[in-house]
């Protein structure tokens, strides 16, 4: 006689694994989701941060967005226009730097993990120490590249040269994150293909372009996406190295964000959110967006 | 599998425990992220000074700079001297004093029982309802205005009420390296005081010599001091900002001359660094900062800041006064405690003035070694000290520092900076309603 069992495919409900992620589930939901709706929420409101807010709608929208002869729409446009100036011309940086340097010490030199370190030492640094080290470097009469090379350059004072020291101190302190990262993916790739392919007589660039990068695809997308995104939250370099000059050619949108919502007198805070979410409009749809670009082109 | 389960409870408990326990005392700063690096926090650290008999006083200031270690030793010597309540001097960057302090008040949590405020603050303060009415309690108290200068003192009477007492005065006044001034100075200030047009005179000569004959720092306030000098003010109404007029301009134009002058230091250069190292012959410059002159062990001296016109003499200044956080928990008897110490400061500033501050108390000009110092000449002075009590004065001055170098320096012309600076403080205004 045969037996018929009907097996419940049900599987049996277990709580120990969100247990486990409980802890950072509720601190990401009170110290990230909840500030983040009651921002965006501030948007809507003209407040001080001491009255109660007062709901006014779109208007803060408007006025950074359409009103040109406000203030508020100029420092967001010039924000706007100056992160995004910074985000182009840092992040090719920051990912082929390390990625070259990943590349030399993947071919395991002498005292290969003496430079590594090295190499990541700058990222453990606090932003304070780091700007102020490089502010001295730069500075004009008594500052140790124009004293060591000779020259007259005003550093802070004049464009491009204010962009290139934000610029370096950037790439100096971080380079290192993305190097980490890149030499993990790097010696994770199989050498039976790379000497394949060495047969094959696809050397140097070839090999790099068509073999290495594609294996080592999504540790490069993460970090792209990471540092699109970390380097749109620019903050602490243009405001300790130039303060924003010159000409508020590099004053970055969080620098107004911020002295609009905590700078001197009453807070602004309704127009400096609605400044802050537009940003992270901004980045939440750059950043899919290049999610979907690069997925599309390796498939 | 029930160990597991266990295990995994006990964990998610005792996080969420320690997030309760630690919930008040972490601080973290700006959120800054480059690269793939994370949150920098640091959690500000304060050595707690050993509570009286009935407690401890919370005292919040400013001086975070050359002055701290001045203030710090005044606050022991209190101490020192064993009062019923001991008092906790916790030195806060004025920025984020001007932000704490609010939000502390406003949520009622670590409110500090007194704390130094710049005098500008007050108006705006005192507004927003933060600070007690010192009339209510300085009655019996060892505080009488009379004990004080009449122009700090008076500056914090508000619609009857009256919100700070006055530790200092300080001003912006003009340090002269006498060394290179015996070389340059062409005499100039046997009559006391220097003039633009004096320091034009020595301009060549010193340029010449690769000398600086003026350092133009801190923007700011010099511009407020020369607008001053000419009769300007900020908001002619107290309210409706309106200081982009010709006495502003003409102001400017004097910078900007100075500048095709080649008479100021380069672009890019730190006025004060190189005045500190002999470079520069005239440096404006804060009345505090004569601890640096001390230690670089310099030969200068300090004058009113530069004039137009000798017979009117205006050097910017600010008062650091004392100010009475609304704060419920702090009791009678303590803000009896409070005013003893304002008291004892008072009586004992000469601390103070080694710092390169004028103390506002006038017991100090009794004491010899004061009337010795380089600043004691400012004690006596009244109307030249030009202290600005304009309602919206933060606003107007951070609008004011976005453009006061580029005009210096030939990048923005006087005319569009000025424009800019006006909207910005009204839009600012009528947003921050």
């Amino acid at each position: 006689m045969q037996k018929s069992y009907r097996v419940k495919s049900k599987k049996k409900f277990s709580i120990t694994p969100y247990l486990f992620i409980a802890p950072h589930i509720i601190l990401f939901i009170i110290f990230f989701v909840i500030p983040m709706f009651y921002g965006i929420y501030a948007s809507f409101t003209k407040w001080n941060l001491f009255s109660d807010p007062e709901f006014i709608g779109l208007d803060n929208y408007k006025t950074i967005l359409f009103n040109k002869e406000s203030t508020f729409y100029r420092q967001f446009w010039n924000g706007l226009k100056n992160t995004i100036t910074f985000v182009i011309i840092c992040v090719p940086f920051q990912i082929i730097i390390p990625l070259f340097i990943a590349l030399l010490l993947d071919k395991k030199p002498k005292g290969r993990n003496i430079f590594q370190g090295i190499l990541y030492m700058p990222t453990l640094f606090s932003i304070t120490s780091v700007t102020l080290t490089w502010l001295f470097i730069f500075n004009r009469s008594l500052g140790l590249f124009n004293n060591l090379f000779g020259t007259d350059i005003n550093w802070y004072g004049e464009q491009p040269y204010a962009w290139m020291t934000i610029v370096i101190t950037t790439l100096w302190w971080g380079i290192g994150g993305n190097l980490i990262i890149y030499v993990a993916a790097l010696s994770g790739i199989d050498k039976s293909v790379l000497e394949a392919a060495n047969l094959d007589g696809a050397k140097g660039f070839k090999r790099f372009w068509y073999i290495t990068v594609p294996t080592i695809k999504f540790p490069l997308t993460y970090t792209i996406i990471v540092s699109v995104i970390a380097q749109f939250n620019i903050y602490g370099q243009p405001l300790i190295i130039t303060g924003g000059g010159p000409n508020e050619s590099t004053f970055v949108l969080l620098m107004y964000i911020r002295n609009l919502a905590f700078g001197t007198g009453n807070s602004i805070a309704g127009m400096a959110s609605s400044m802050a979410t537009c940003l992270g409009l901004i980045i939440g749809i750059i950043s899919v967006g290049q999610l979907v670009l690069i997925r599309r082109r390796s498939e | 599998m029930k160990l597991k389960k266990l295990m995994a409870l006990l964990l998610a408990t005792i996080m969420c425990l320690s997030l309760m326990a630690c919930g008040s005392s972490q601080k973290s700063n700006e959120n800054t992220e480059t690269g793939s690096m994370n949150n920098e926090g640091e959690a500000e650290e304060q050595p707690q000074v050993k509570p009286g008999k009935k407690g401890s006083i919370e005292f919040w200031t400013v001086f975070t700079g050359a002055d701290g270690s001045s203030m710090q030793a005044i606050v022991d010597a209190y101490n020192a001297t064993n009062p019923d309540y001991t008092v906790n001097h916790r030195a806060i960057e004025a920025n984020d004093l001007y932000l704490k302090m609010p939000l502390a008040i406003q949520s009622g949590e670590d409110v500090p029982d007194v704390a130094i405020n710049h005098i500008e603050r007050i108006p705006l303060f005192q507004e927003n309802g933060f600070l007690e009415d010192y009339n209510n309690f300085i009655g019996d108290s060892p505080i009488k205005a009379e004990n004080y200068n009449p122009k700090a003192w008076q500056m914090t009477e508000i619609n009857g009420g009256h919100y700070g007492i006055p530790l200092d005065v300080h001003s912006y006044a003009l340090y002269v390296n006498m060394d290179l001034y015996e070389k340059y100075g062409n005499g100039a200030l046997d009559d006391g005081i220097l003039t633009w047009d004096e320091i034009k005179a020595s301009g060549e000569a010193c340029k010449a010599d690769g000398i600086v004959t003026i350092g133009m720092a801190w923007h700011r306030v010099k511009f407020l001091a020369a607008y001053a000098q000419l009769g300007g003010t900020l908001s002619s109404d107290g309210v409706t900002p309106d200081f982009d007029n010709d006495k502003a301009l003409k102001v400017l134009n004097l910078w900007t001359e100075l500048n095709d002058l080649g008479y100021i230091q380069k672009d890019g250069d730190a006025p004060w660094e190189m005045f500190l190292g002999g470079q520069v012959l005239y440096c404006p410059e804060g009345i505090w900062m004569w601890n640096n002159v001390k230690e670089a062990g310099l030969n200068a001296k300090i004058y009113d800041y530069p004039v137009f016109d000798p017979a009117v003499k205006g050097n910017w200044t600010s008062s650091h006064q004392f100010v009475l956080p609304k704060n419920e928990k702090r009791d009678a008897e303590k803000t009896k405690a409070v005013l003893e110490f304002i008291d004892f400061i008072g009586n004992n500033s000469l601390e103070w003035a080694k710092a390169g501050q004028v103390p506002a108390h006038n017991a100090i000009k009794d004491v010899a070694e004061f009337k010795d110092m380089p600043q004691a000449f400012l004690a006596d002075e009244n109307e030249e000290l030009k202290i600005y009590n304009y309602k919206y004065y933060g606003y107007a001055v951070e609008s004011l520092d976005k453009v006061l170098t580029e005009i210096l320096f030939g990048r923005m012309t006087a005319e569009d900076g000025l424009k800019q600076a006006v909207q910005e403080t009204k839009d600012r205004i009528e947003m921050g309603q």
